[in-house]
């Protein structure tokens, strides 16, 4: 689009690149420097070459970490761009009480972590509601360990990032179902087709974008999740922590007085590198679509 | 706008009985997963101190219903001031966010410019760089600022979302662009086109940014808790964490503490939701 | 979303060296002058106190110690600031990154440990040559750290762990509140009955060991000069298949896996276990939370060596008061000041004069009263069990190795092995 002076576009932008560049670039550099050195909370920091990236190599916690992520994506990825897209859907038509149940069905997402972790805590717990309700309708015998087994803790905390995920994106849906026009539907429904097929050929098409940004921001923070499993495990990552994620990695690394920086600098860099995949995609089909 | 209501965007046929008996089943399936654990919590704050709290047979309804744990709670924190420190910082940032996302987004998604692709690119690349590594590095900032120990030094980083940024980017990127071209036939210059043709549009974004922000500022805790000194200075969150003494806790308390903390956010988004997703919906190009 | 985990977390850091913030060579103060300023300097202006979750409960207590402290030094000024509980690590890190501690700190000798390496804070001892004679030796102690010279903190109140057994649990499944297990050996065979007597529905044991339980076994924990840790020994995999053992019986809940600290706690108060360890106050906080359950609790003494923990008033090298922090250390800590902190809560007094204070030693018949006698009783022979040097992420990873080994996924020498190696690599940055 046209504009008369070369500087328009830098002056709209200028508040958010001093930002980009204050509050997110400069800490990033530093991250950088700092993955070379063996930097403590209080001073420390001489030059130790690529030490900290050897150890990455022979961290049998990071490959269990990446595993879990992998999984993690591969079930949040369908998972939650589909389930709130037919939420949003569900939602849309103002039939009575929907604002109440539009309302409802986003708490979760205005809930602060203590709240959601006091709760979950209590409702996967082995004496909590679920395991009750499974004993109670014979479906179990014994307590099914939700919290305890490495793989049962995984699919837990997908659980309860579907939750408190599911809200969120309907919202974002909901905004992009509003911008298909409504002409649309309205030939398509002249045209005899069915709801189906109306739901395929015009609203899909019409939310590819936003579908687009949202399993891209899915895949980003299955790859970074953290607060689901730490909250799940008491911080612990379950038995011999092989539930922890690469951002519970660089938590454990980097807390407290004697945090090591360095290799959490190191882990946070390699961290992004594998996030850039999803971007780059998301960037490539962006200027495809234009 | 009569017309609006004719046109129910993405409508579908007009649905039998049985149809909307579904829908609403489905509803309320979902709506007791979504908000069953919160009554949980919500009654264990309303159980006076002779209930017992930890039973294998949980029950809901409070037998001994007192409201005191409320006032307990006011009596031994400033409630009110933290609660007013937490609203100025989330409207600092919800007027930063406003602003600067709707300007940045407008320009990345309409203007052509040198630069355009790598700007993107990089606020892209910020999604990914846990802010776990980077927070001292912003507190030494803030700090540098002359900021530290004040309610505007907890904002600012906040102030301005980069996910906001690519947000509003995509909504503007959803108008049209032969709206855009009809207004620069007429002479319109970039700020007229933003101010009468982007933003009218992308209305509903920009409710959905203010929520966010809202509730990222009002949920927040370790942020604050490192730039604050001043216990006078306290956000919400930071002040609650008073109830979590060394010495006992009281599940009660930190139950109606918790509640403290998450109502006021259900009562501003049950207010503020008839803009919010009537501003989402209005996300829809007129004509 | 985003926010979210910064919330919960304890924090990361980058490092304060590379931005430059406070810890050059400008700030490292010579320790001696400062001393000797604390020593001979009058003792007047601004002096700013720091502690750590003492309000809202403490609030008139603390107060009083102030206004004690301004009668008799009249011309001084105290600025107070309480800390909350959830963060105070991080919040320490960063006023200690920013160069801004306060001029007295409350600092647990894990936080004072990496401070004083970072030689941040004065030598307590050159200011107040006395403070052996005045304090208990388990309270200096803990400010002495191997390889540092000097004592870096006044020790303020401790406490320690005591037995707590839920007398209803162990009646109703054929168990006699009066015959208590002393020994581990003793605990797993009531647990068994517990176990058989309830139908897997409560359970006696309540936590899976720790350091504490490998010390106990006679494990050295660590090297004496503080550089490896040493606890991957033939002795301690025993103890861990013992535990594994019975964990595999059903003797424990599956909670333990991933419990904390505090998490065999969560149990008893829940009425799942019978069993908890927690400190001297225990039933006082219980009776708000359980008030069924609090009057049906028996204490009994820790079982081996009690664990001592410490808390103590440290100052910083940067103050710019040194007369007056010192002085408000020792006001704070001195032994009248304790004893009536002591006599609000069930913690006690690291004062020496305190010792023989009939209010500790006899109970008032109730059994928040005879928990408090105990508590104080066993003070005689507690000892800091866990090194100071085992930091988060250690403690972290010794958990789950020990979890690992208890859930019979790996042997107790693999984890025990793997536990010592990564905290090594650790304690060697």
């Amino acid at each position: 689009m046209t504009h008369r002076r070369w500087f328009t576009p830098w002056l709209l932008a200028g508040p958010a690149i001093i930002w980009l560049a204050v509050f997110n670039l400069w800490p990033a550099v530093n991250t950088v420097i700092l993955s070379f050195t063996n930097a403590k909370p209080l001073g420390g920091g001489q030059f130790t070459g690529l030490e900290n990236y050897g150890r990455i190599l022979d961290d049998a916690q990071l490959a269990d970490a990446l595993l879990n992520s992998i999984v993690f994506m591969l079930v949040c990825l369908p998972l939650l761009t589909v389930l709130p897209l037919l939420l949003a859907l569900l939602v849309q038509r103002k039939i009575p009480g929907i604002t109440f149940f539009r309302t409802a069905f986003y708490t979760p997402v205005i809930a602060s972590a203590v709240v959601v972790a006091l709760i979950w805590g209590w409702v996967l717990d082995d004496r909590g509601l679920v395991n009750g309700l499974l004993q109670q309708s014979g479906l179990a015998d014994s307590p099914v360990s939700f919290l305890t087994d490495r793989w049962l803790l995984l699919f837990s905390a997908i659980a309860l990032t579907a939750w408190k995920g599911l809200g969120y994106y309907m919202v974002i849906y909901l905004s992009a179902l509003a911008n298909v026009p409504g002409e649309l539907h309205e030939a398509a429904a002249v045209d005899g087709a069915s709801p189906f097929r109306r739901f395929w050929h015009v609203t899909l098409p019409g939310v590819r974008p936003t579908m687009m940004l949202i399993s891209v921001l899915i895949s980003v923070n299955a790859l970074r999740v953290f607060s689901e499993l730490y909250v799940l495990s008491n911080g612990q990552g379950g038995p011999g922590g092989r539930d922890m994620s690469v951002v519970m990695l660089i938590q454990m690394y980097s807390r407290g007085f004697t945090g090591h920086l360095g290799y959490a600098s190191a882990l946070s860099l390699m961290l992004f590198v594998i996030t850039l995949g999803p971007m780059l995609l998301l960037m490539r089909l962006n200027r495809k679509a234009a | 706008m009569t017309s609006r209501r004719s046109r129910r965007p993405g409508g579908f046929n007009t649905p039998s009985p049985a149809q909307t008996a579904a829908r609403y089943l489905l509803l309320l399936v979902v709506l007791l997963l979504v908000i069953g654990p919160f009554l949980w919590q919500l009654s264990t704050s309303l159980k006076g101190p002779t209930e017992d709290i930890y039973t294998r047979t949980p029950s809901f309804l409070p037998e001994d219903l007192t409201f005191s744990n409320y006032a307990k709670v006011a009596d031994t924190i400033p409630v009110w001031t933290y609660a007013l420190n937490s609203l100025i910082v989330a409207a600092i940032c919800i007027a930063g966010n406003v602003i600067g996302c709707t300007l940045a987004g407008y320009a990345l998604a309409r203007l052509r410019f040198r630069g355009a692709r790598l700007v993107f690119g990089l606020f892209l690349a910020t999604l990914v760089l846990p802010g776990e590594v980077t927070i001292v590095s912003q507190y030494v900032l803030v700090r540098s600022l002359g900021l530290a120990d004040t309610l505007a030094g907890v904002a600012l980083p906040g102030a301005l979302a980069m996910l906001n940024v690519l947000l509003m980017r995509t909504a503007f990127a959803a108008v049209p662009v032969e709206l855009d071209q009809a207004a620069l036939v007429d002479g319109a210059n970039v700020w007229q086109r933003l101010w009468h043709v982007g933003l009218p549009n992308v209305r509903g974004m920009l409710s959905v940014i203010v929520i966010f922000t809202f509730i990222g500022a009002w949920d927040d805790f370790l942020w604050p808790l490192i730039v604050l000194n001043d216990p006078q200075k306290y956000t919400l969150t930071v002040g609650l964490q008073y109830l979590n003494g060394t010495f006992s806790a009281n599940p009660r308390l930190i139950a109606a503490g918790t509640m403290i903390a998450f109502l006021p956010i259900v009562v501003v988004f049950a207010v503020c939701q008839r803009f919010f997703f009537k501003g989402v919906e209005e996300g829809a190009v007129k004509g | 979303m985003r926010r979210i985990w910064a919330a919960l977390t304890t924090t990361a850091v980058t490092a304060a060296a590379l931005t430059g913030c406070g810890l050059g060579s400008g700030d490292s103060k010579n320790g001696d002058s400062v001393a000797s300023a604390a020593a001979t300097g009058e003792v007047k202006g601004k002096v700013s106190l720091q502690t750590w979750a003492l309000k809202p409960k403490f609030t008139d207590y603390v107060q009083g110690v102030i206004d004690g402290f301004k009668k008799k030094y009249p011309g001084v000024e105290v600025e107070w600031l309480d800390q909350p509980g959830e963060g105070y690590s991080n919040k320490v890190l960063s006023q200690a990154a920013a160069g801004s501690l306060p001029d007295v700190v409350n600092l647990p000798p894990d936080f004072a440990l990496p401070l004083a390496k970072k030689d941040l804070l004065l030598d307590v001892a050159k200011a107040d040559p006395k403070l052996a004679d005045e304090y208990v030796a388990g309270g200096v102690d803990a400010y002495r750290f191997a390889g540092q010279d000097g004592t870096y903190g006044y020790p303020w109140y401790l406490n320690t762990d005591v037995n707590y057994w839920s007398s209803e649990l162990l009646g109703t499944n054929g168990l006699d509140p009066k015959k208590l297990p002393t020994t581990l050996d003793e605990l797993i065979a009531q647990a068994r009955v517990m176990k058989e007597k309830s139908g897997g529905r409560t359970y006696l044991m309540s936590r899976k060991p720790g350091i504490g339980d490998l010390y106990n076994a006679g494990v050295k924990i660590m090297a004496d000069d503080g550089k490896s840790f040493t606890f991957n020994t033939p002795e301690a995999a025993a103890l861990l298949d013992k535990y594994r053992d019975a964990f595999k019986e059903g003797l424990l809940p599956n909670d333990v896996l991933t419990n904390t600290y505090a998490g065999n706690t969560k149990l008893f108060n829940s009425g799942t276990a019978a069993w908890t360890t927690a400190g001297a106050n225990y039933i006082t906080a219980l009776a708000t939370d359980n008030p069924t359950l609090a009057p049906k609790v028996v204490p009994s003494p820790a079982m081996n060596t009690p664990p001592l923990y410490v808390q103590g008033l440290s100052i910083p090298k940067s103050t710019k008061n040194p007369a007056a922090a010192v002085a408000l250390a020792r006001w704070v800590t001195d032994a009248e000041n304790q004893a009536s902190l002591a006599h609000l809560t069930s913690v006690f007094p690291s004062t020496k004069a305190s010792a023989n204070d009939p209010f500790f030693s006899r109970s008032d018949g109730t059994n928040a009263g005879d928990a408090k006698v105990i508590a104080f009783t066993s003070l005689a022979k507690a000892k800091i069990i866990q090194p100071v040097q085992i930091d988060d992420a250690m403690s972290t990873v010794i958990n789950q190795q020990i979890a690992l080994a208890i859930s019979g996924d790996a042997t107790s020498k693999q984890a025990l092995d793997s536990a010592v190696e990564q905290c090594n690599k650790l304690l060697k940055g």
